[in-house]
């Protein structure tokens, strides 16, 4: 068994994120009702433990009568989505330009630094209400959304490993030997920040959960057709006195989903042994 | 003096960094779907209406022309009117930005108490059978993001307890003091005890939401840099002297222990500033926040654009505050 799976809060990261992502996948098969079913005569039931609940709907409905927990868990599908695609898509973008910067030093990693500084001086949140209000709501533009933001946080922690990687003497031998850059780059450098990228990118996966849920609470995220948690959250905010799991199930979901990504990349930061910058968002 | 030397030096640096940010949002809110000239019309106004509006508006020109115009009046203090609420846009930050400002600070207080307090807590488990679930508790407290310990207070001391109350900032009926904007200071200044009271219950649970979200790294950091200076010989010679363990903690170890989280809580408080606005949503604080979410909904651009370039103008300024604290706290760095 290899040392990063002996860890304990790897595998109880895993199984959370293992569970959500079933859910996504099999939400149609899972779900006792069709999420969008409206039941006009049993609006804003409360769950099936307390006082005038429907063992049909174990979350409750909500205000339309559509079943909170068939919701809950069609909603994760935007969740899931978003965190894998955004999450990689920030790496992609955040780690080539660390590569780039680290490696070539000089003109080239003034002008990314600069850049770097520029982003750091926006709230994340406000930039990304700013590139929605430009691109529009929808998935897609969500994600797009969440890498144009967040690939300094790759690029920031990455490029000062690479710094140090790169005047390893393993590196220089490598160049010394004839390599190429583009070669020296790939199998020697890249190899050595394996560690340091999957750490970041399980993070940054929990962190663009709370970025879509956010987006769609103030109503700037996915399609309002789309069901997603936070939009949840903000139907269920109105219904707070009279069905409070419209509200808590969503709040819920996003707390676990997250606590999954972040238990799982904490013990890999552990066990992979890699020295990384503390810091949240 | 150390300190007013790389304030400056750092806010020379700002200056650049805020007009590629102007520029940047500029861009970005130009390459809009929607037309804020048309959302300024009524809707039964004709097409030759809209287009009159929008050439008075300016936004028929070429962009590069639009942001030379826009930056020629910006530096004369006119950042243009609001398209939605027809009202000129710097009055309107004068009036939310305290607010915002009061409440990030109280935000930051929380978040600085529970983290230094935390990190210590932390730090004297260390070695002990409960360091392990201490550890995987601040793990679960980082996945608590402020909105959602925002809608779990409401429902916890506003619903279920009915404790607090949870919109606005005053209780309805009493008055607002205006002096200086900010809420707290004004009551006290006019001398107003109930209003004092009221405002502080009104900001009590946002700023805890806000704090709370923000302490865990904090805590981490803390108690990392602790473990590390523990390694450090002067304390092992602190040891040797005969000096109390409580009082080589809190004497030798915390004050260079402190240095690294100071940096840390300095990037947090930018990232803090950015997340009052959820906060401000969710307890309908009248700040920056909320006037930034109107604006977005209504395509108020000039709102935007300016709301967007004051929350950068505040993470500068307290960018460049915490290094020039740094600076003062660690005289290693001082070059001659």
């Amino acid at each position: 068994m290899p040392r990063w799976l002996r860890s304990g809060r790897v595998i109880v990261g895993l199984l959370i994120v293992l569970a959500v992502l079933s859910c996504a996948l099999f939400a149609p098969l899972l779900a006792p009702h069709d999420p969008d079913e409206q039941d006009l005569l049993a609006t804003l039931l409360p769950a099936a433990w307390q006082a005038g609940g429907d063992p049909a709907h174990l979350l409750g409905t909500d205000g339309l009568g559509r079943d909170v927990l068939s919701r809950l868990m069609f909603g994760a599908r935007v969740a899931m989505t978003v965190a894998l695609v955004a999450s990689f898509g920030a790496m992609a973008v955040g780690s080539v330009l660390a590569y780039v910067a680290g490696y070539l030093g000089g003109w080239a990693d003034w002008l990314i630094g600069r850049a770097v500084d520029v982003w750091m001086s926006f709230p994340p949140v406000i930039l990304s209400l700013i590139l929605m209000t430009g691109l529009g709501t929808g998935a897609s533009n969500v994600i797009l959304a969440i890498v144009l933001v967040d690939w300094t946080r790759f690029c920031r922690v990455l490029r000062s490993e690479v710094l140090v990687v790169a005047r390893r003497d393993y590196v220089a031998a490598a160049r010394l030997v004839g390599f190429s850059h583009w070669r020296t780059v790939t199998r020697e450098i890249v190899p050595a920040t394996i560690p340091l990228l999957v750490t970041l990118l399980t993070l940054e996966m929990g962190i663009a959960v709370v970025v879509e849920a956010i987006l769609s609470f103030v109503g700037l995220g996915v399609k309002s057709s789309q069901i997603a948690w936070g939009q949840m959250i903000a139907d269920g905010r109105e219904a707070i006195y009279q069905a409070p799991w419209n509200l808590l199930a969503p709040v819920a979901a996003i707390f676990i989903t997250v606590a999954g990504f972040n238990m799982l990349g904490d013990g890999l930061r552990r066990s992979l042994d890699v020295r990384m910058v503390e810091g949240r968002e | 003096m150390i300190l007013l030397a790389t304030l400056g030096r750092r806010l020379l640096v700002a200056v650049p960094i805020l007009l590629v940010v102007s520029v940047l949002l500029f861009v970005a809110l130009r390459v809009l779907p929607v037309d804020p000239a048309a959302m300024s019309m009524p809707p039964n106004a004709t097409r030759d209406e809209i287009e009159g509006a929008r050439r008075q508006m300016g936004l028929d020109r070429p962009l590069p022309e639009q942001y030379a115009i826009w930056l020629g009046h910006a530096v004369h203090g006119d950042f243009g009117r609001s398209i939605h609420l027809r009202r000129d846009v710097l009055p309107l930050i004068g009036q939310t930005l305290p607010g915002t400002i009061e409440l990030a600070v109280c935000a930051m207080v929380v978040a600085s108490v529970l983290g230094l307090a935390g990190g210590l807590l932390l730090f004297s488990l260390r070695g002990r059978a409960a360091e392990a679930v201490a550890e995987t508790g601040t793990t679960l407290l980082m996945s608590i993001p402020e909105f959602l310990w925002a809608l779990l207070f409401i429902f916890v001391f506003g619903v279920l307890l009915q404790a607090m109350p949870f919109t606005g900032r005053l209780d309805p009926g009493l008055e607002r003091p205006v002096v200086t904007g900010f809420l707290l200071l004004d009551a006290l200044l006019v001398g107003r005890v109930d209003v004092f009271r009221s405002a502080a219950v009104h900001l009590l649970l946002p700023a805890v939401a806000l704090g709370l979200a923000f302490a865990p790294p904090i805590m981490r950091v803390l108690r990392s840099s602790l473990l590390d200076v523990y390694h450090e010989d002067y304390i092992r010679q602190a040891r040797l002297r005969g000096v109390s363990e409580t009082r080589i903690l809190l004497r030798h170890a915390l004050k260079n222990a402190i240095l690294p989280t100071l940096t840390l809580m300095g990037v947090q408080f930018g990232f803090l500033f950015g997340g009052s606005l959820l906060v401000e949503v969710i307890y309908s604080y009248p700040g920056m926040g909320n006037l930034m979410v109107d604006a977005v909904r209504n395509a108020d651009l000039p709102i935007i654009q300016l709301v967007g370039l004051t929350y950068c103008v505040v993470v500068l300024l307290i960018n460049s505050l915490v290094d020039g604290l740094y600076l003062v706290l660690n005289p290693r760095l001082r070059k001659r």
